[in-house]
């Protein structure tokens, strides 16, 4: 079958997150940059599927500015065969990533699409939710384990109290979770093999999704700091602050 | 001039620097108190890592290594500087470009398993009677028709009880001078050649430091590598990229990263109501060494392009050799004093790094003879060095 992975370039976890001083959003200039760590499980699973020959193809997509090309290159050195980069410097929400992810889809006709739950950056959870209704395709989010037999998907899911497997007609629409898999590390062979694995590139245009956003960001603030604790000397005294000061009881 | 990472040399650095701090850090500090890398731990990471390709970066594709050009290797090498000696040589390989010089059956004999990871070798040029002053050794070795007889002693040879042969430098010709020095292969376990007791040193805890002693070893006249009298040239012209690689680049790595732990501690650390890091004097401190790591970078990578031009760079690398080390010395040394007690306490590791720091100024020629270098050069007439319109 053919696999889609959708790879959205954020800022890198370790990164210390700052606020731009004129409180529009969060400072992304010289900052480093990597894929969403979901995503990575995502190409991560998608590998797995082509060495295991479940799959026959991984492609690899990305929707931004130029400097996605180092996102998709990434999924391209853990093994994914080729990629597809919708260029737009446009701030792009949840809606128009799922709309321009499904023109992908009307191109390529994939058998499964897998991305990352969520991205570390906005944590909206939406865009595979989106994808999916648009489609009008089953979906299996929060994967924690996947199986495929007789032309069905078997997602595990993780749910409040337990583990819950869906049995997903194909196509359908995957998302991520933690502990779906490990990503590996790129090997140097595969690295330099990446540099000449082709990338499309399409314009929002190319794909007919108006991609003007819906929502208006009026303040982005830095979360307020925590107080330093104090140590009580015994439940007596905790019980008179919570009154006093809390005011809780 | 573009001062930017493509995207693949971006992946291979964030690559390695990942699998440094997954796969090598957390046994720091097992090796510090035990003082031995685990047999069962080297050979996993040696396994983890050449089956990415990682092993032995710096030789060239067609004999099994990573083929990396010189500024690749350079970004690779600092981010070894990211852990230790001795956990490098186990995970990365420590291959010397020195045996490219062989013929095809040394190569095959000497240089493919090692590039495999399978054998272990190191460099034994120095003796207790010739460190920085590298052709005044003693060591000897004369022709007895088909064989060479090999006497002498090296000292502070690296790795020397792993390795499992040894590329040593020796006089064949007493007339000759510095023309006269070969060098010879030598395989542990040849009668007559004896191994010292392990030297501890102040730093670098897991790697082995020994004596070789050679008394009237036999060497066949396969063992000799490269021409008669060639050891001093054949040195010089293969040990310049690796003491840009293994002093500069490990070195700026080092001091990056203990930066890092410095900044952090500067933004936790509180005194007198406020974080430590508002006080102007702990920021020159940090801002210093911000500089000076990100001067001697830029000078590691320049000459790294300018050796991938086809350049020697002979005194570029000592500049480098020099500029490194000493920047990781001085932010090393502000790193301790901005962690105050702590920095001197063994509970963090940063009296670990002070005390690895020190070797950098020293080993494969200290501060003051790659200073003697340069100003040799100067003297002769070397603008490039210094003046952009001369280059």
């Amino acid at each position: 079958m053919k696999v889609l992975v959708a790879v959205k370039r954020v800022i890198d976890f370790n990164v210390k997150i700052r606020v731009k001083s004129d409180s529009s959003g969060v400072e992304t200039g010289n900052v480093k940059m990597s894929m969403n760590p979901f995503d990575e499980i995502a190409v991560e699973e998608g590998v797995r599927m082509r060495e295991a020959g479940t799959a026959s193809e991984l492609i690899a997509v990305s929707l931004g500015p130029q400097a996605c090309q180092e996102t998709i290159r990434t999924g391209l050195a853990m093994g994914a065969d080729r990629g597809i980069l919708v260029e737009t410097d446009a701030d792009l929400e949840p809606l128009a990533v799922a709309k321009l992810l499904k023109a992908v889809v009307d191109k390529e006709n994939p058998d499964l699409i897998i991305l990352g739950k969520q991205a570390i950056d906005d944590d909206c959870n939406q865009t595979g939710q989106m994808l999916a209704a648009l489609l009008g395709w089953p979906q299996g989010t929060f994967a924690s384990n996947l199986a495929f037999a007789d032309g069905k998907a078997d997602v595990t899911r993780e749910i409040d109290g337990g583990l819950e497997t869906l049995s997903l007609s194909m196509p359908a629409v995957i998302t991520t979770d933690l502990r779906l898999n490990e990503p590996r590390y790129a090997s140097l062979p595969n690295i330099m093999k990446a540099k000449k694995k082709p990338i499309d590139v399409f314009s929002t245009d190319d794909l007919g999704v108006d991609v003007t956003p819906r929502l208006e960001i009026l303040k982005v603030e830095e979360p307020q700091g925590r107080e330093r604790g104090v140590i009580l000397a015994d439940a007596a005294e905790l019980v008179e602050k919570l009154r006093t000061e809390a005011k809780v009881i | 001039m573009e001062f930017q990472l493509s995207d693949e040399q971006s992946l291979l650095v964030s690559t390695l620097r990942r699998f440094i701090g997954i796969e090598l850090h957390p046994l720091e500090d097992i090796v510090e108190q035990t003082g031995e890398l685990a047999v069962e731990d080297a050979e996993r990471i040696l396994k983890n890592s050449r089956d990415l390709g990682f092993y032995a970066m710096n030789i060239p594709e067609q004999h099994g290594g990573g083929g990396l050009s010189t500024l690749d290797w350079m970004l690779v090498e600092e981010q070894f500087g990211y852990t230790t000696d001795i956990l490098i040589r186990r995970a990365f390989g420590n291959v010397y470009e020195i045996l490219l010089a062989g013929t095809p059956e040394q190569q095959e004999r000497w240089l493919l398993p090692s590039v495999k990871g399978r054998r272990t070798f190191s460099i034994a040029f120095t003796e207790p009677e010739a460190g920085s002053d590298a052709a005044s050794i003693r060591t000897t070795a004369r022709r007895e028709g088909d064989t060479w007889i090999l006497s002498g002693q090296k000292c502070f040879i690296s790795d020397a009880h792993f390795s499992d042969f040894f590329v040593v430098t020796a006089v064949t010709d007493q007339e000759a001078a510095h023309r006269g020095i070969s060098t010879f292969i030598v395989d542990k376990g040849l009668e007559g050649f004896t191994i010292g007791p392990d030297q501890p040193m102040m730093g670098l805890r897991g790697t082995t430091h020994a004596d070789l002693f050679f008394d009237d070893v036999k060497l066949g006249p396969e063992t000799l590598l490269g021409p008669e009298g060639d050891g001093l040239k054949l040195a010089l012209e293969t040990l310049g990229r690796v003491r840009l690689a293994q002093i500069g680049a490990r070195a700026i790595g080092k001091a990056t990263r203990i930066l890092d732990l410095t900044i952090e501690h500067a933004r936790q650390r509180k005194q007198f109501g406020s974080p430590i890091g508002e006080f102007q004097m702990i920021q020159k401190m940090l801002a210093d060494s911000a500089m000076e790591i990100k001067a001697a970078r830029l000078a590691l990578y320049a000459t790294a392009c300018s050796i991938d031009r086809g350049n020697e760079a002979r005194e570029e690398i000592s500049m480098v050799k020099v500029q490194a080390s000493e920047t990781l010395g001085r932010v090393v040394d502000r790193a301790v004093q901005i962690f105050g007690g702590s920095g001197y306490a063994k509970g963090l590791p940063i009296e670990r790094y002070y005390r690895d720091a020190r070797i950098y100024r020293i080993f494969d020629g200290t501060s003051e003879i790659h200073r003697t270098v340069i100003a040799k050069a100067l003297l002769k007439g070397a603008p490039q060095l210094y003046d952009l319109v001369a280059q």
